[in-house]
């Protein structure tokens, strides 16, 4: 059971890191970006080719990773939602799905779907209570954990995080206070792209990259946001922790006797997640009751 | 010269005329009322002014200087001050942090000129009463109370033009009195003011003029003595006189 909860908060901080971002640009534009988890893939694809085949060193080849996963949030913003998401909140759904495959495309193109691993090699396991759990593994749960008290700090305590939380619960109150909307907006999905890739370079440290993972990696941030209550950035992010250790659970334990559920019914659980939150509780579950007038 | 002027302003729609023509001026230290019935384009107009909606032809003039190209937050900047007909606060802030995000806003110059933020905070509930409830979440308020905070905090953020959408609307009657004092001082301190309101008694106590839209032209204009006379208005809320 020890094991099976690692192996959530590993996979959960991956999740987390991707629907932390996920939310804040849900809670501004109130736009899907269904091409989220190739974002996420090109900042690991592009770390890997920048450690492996370039011969940078890793710290030099993630910030040339996350730099690439940054311009090509920017490029996807110019070209697939500005342009359309005032129009229609829903015509980025169209957009961004042609995005999607364009990205799965060139991703097959440059970096083949052989797996990639940015940093192969046997891994130094330590045991705590009982599970293993490998040094890098230690070193990515923390550096998420320090980095969501980073971005707790920004939002919370700063002026440039009052602005930004202003914006995404009234944009138009917060632009008639002066504040620049519409360059908050481009930032936050640039800075959502980052945390995507990020999220990609976790993932190519922790397992091996594989094209595959994109559609998972994208609609498991969206059961994190749906859960965690539209623009909750708290919420996504303890959601993407819960869906990865219920993943791991779901699969993991012999329920009733010899019975388990198989493998491959893993990524169910962040679907079922979406269906059950629409049905039960579509404000999601840490939605604080507001009065409306 | 008016502190904000308004010429032949148009906006068109998917071929739907919502504005036409739209012209009057705003004297410096005025409280103009804009009234009409529902769906004669008075928020839309604000809307226009406030750079939400871009106006398809004619011109803003804010204090000599055109803004009709400018973005919502440019025109905040050069002193355009809002208060929303829905409530335009931030729910999941505390009241604290809705004054304090407003203050932030400003450019750093005013804000030297303000002192210390905290303590401006502090005095701003204090104002509107709400001094006790500063670390409360501003969604957890009554509708008079979210008004409030609202109003307190364009006061504080706005400089020039102040443009109040329905201010007593989803406000129950006892802090409707609270939020027509808040404006009479505004009236006193001279600040320029273009207020949205359906009670027409509120609008003649306040107002020095009164503007009176319909399918976005405005078609009366005078004192609010004027304007409650005219055989217009009449026509316009209850329909011609099959009488006369």
């Amino acid at each position: 059971m020890t094991q099976l909860i690692i192996n959530g908060l590993i996979a959960g901080s991956l999740a987390a890191l991707i629907a932390g971002g996920l939310a804040l640009v849900y809670g501004v534009l109130g736009v899907f970006n269904m091409a989220l988890g190739q974002m996420a893939l090109i900042g690991g694809y592009c770390t890997w080719w920048l450690h492996q085949i370039v011969g940078l060193s890793l710290p030099l080849s993630i910030i040339g990773g996350l730099t690439i996963a940054a311009f090509v949030s920017w490029i996807a913003f110019e070209i697939f939602i500005n342009p359309f998401y005032k129009r229609h909140r829903f015509l980025p759904l169209v957009t961004t799905i042609a995005l999607s495959m364009i990205l799965d495309g060139l991703i097959l193109l440059f970096f083949e779907e052989k797996p990639r691993a940015i940093m192969p090699g046997v891994r130094h396991s330590i045991e705590v209570f009982g599970a293993r759990i490998s040094i890098e593994q230690i070193v990515l749960i923390s550096f998420t954990i320090m980095l969501m008290m980073v971005l707790a700090y920004v939002l919370h305590s700063t002026a440039f995080g009052r602005k930004v939380r202003a914006v995404v619960q009234h944009d138009h109150a917060a632009m008639s206070l002066g504040i620049r909307a519409p360059l908050l907006h481009r930032f936050l999905f640039i800075m959502s792209g980052v945390l995507a890739g990020l999220g990609g370079i976790y993932l190519g440290i922790d397992q091996n990259l594989t094209p595959v993972f994109a559609f998972p990696i994208t609609i498991k941030a969206y059961a994190a946001i749906i859960a965690g209550g539209k623009g909750n950035i708290w919420g996504a992010i303890v959601c993407a922790y819960l869906i990865a250790i219920l993943e791991q659970l779901v699969v993991g334990v012999h329920w009733f006797g010899s019975f388990y559920v198989p493998a491959g019914y893993q990524q169910t659980v962040a679907l079922l997640f979406i269906i059950l939150f629409l049905l039960f509780k579509p404000a999601g579950m840490f939605s604080t009751k507001t009065r409306s007038a | 010269m008016a502190l904000l002027e308004l010429k032949d302003l148009s906006l068109t729609i998917d071929e739907h005329k919502i504005l036409q023509g739209i012209s009057f001026d705003v004297e410096e230290g005025q409280i103009i009322g804009l009234i009409g019935p529902n769906g004669s384009g008075k928020t839309t107009l604000f809307n226009v002014i406030s750079g939400f909606l871009k106006s398809s032809g004619g011109s803003i003039t804010l204090g000599g200087e055109d803004i009709s190209s400018l973005s919502p937050s440019l025109r905040a900047k050069r002193g355009i001050g809002r208060v929303f007909q829905n409530f335009g606060i931030f729910r999941d802030m505390t009241l604290e942090e809705n004054i304090l995000v407003a203050l932030e806003a400003l450019p750093k110059d005013q804000q030297k000129e303000l002192g210390d933020l905290k303590e401006v905070v502090a005095g701003t509930l204090d104002m509107v009463g709400l001094s006790d409830s500063g670390k409360k979440k501003a969604g957890s308020l009554s509708g008079g109370q979210m008004r409030l905070l609202e109003i307190a905090r364009t006061l504080k953020a706005g400089k020039g033009l102040f443009l109040l959408d329905e201010p007593t609307a989803g406000v129950s009657p006892k802090m409707t009195g609270q939020v027509a004092d808040i404006i009479k001082e505004l009236k006193r301190s001279g600040k320029t003011v273009l207020i949205i309101e359906h009670d027409l008694p509120f609008i003649g106590s306040i107002c020095d003029e009164v503007v009176v839209l319909d399918v976005g032209k405005v078609v009366l204009q005078g004192t609010p003595a004027e304007v409650k006379e005219s055989k217009e208005l009449k026509e316009i809320y209850f329909g011609a006189d099959p009488t006369t």
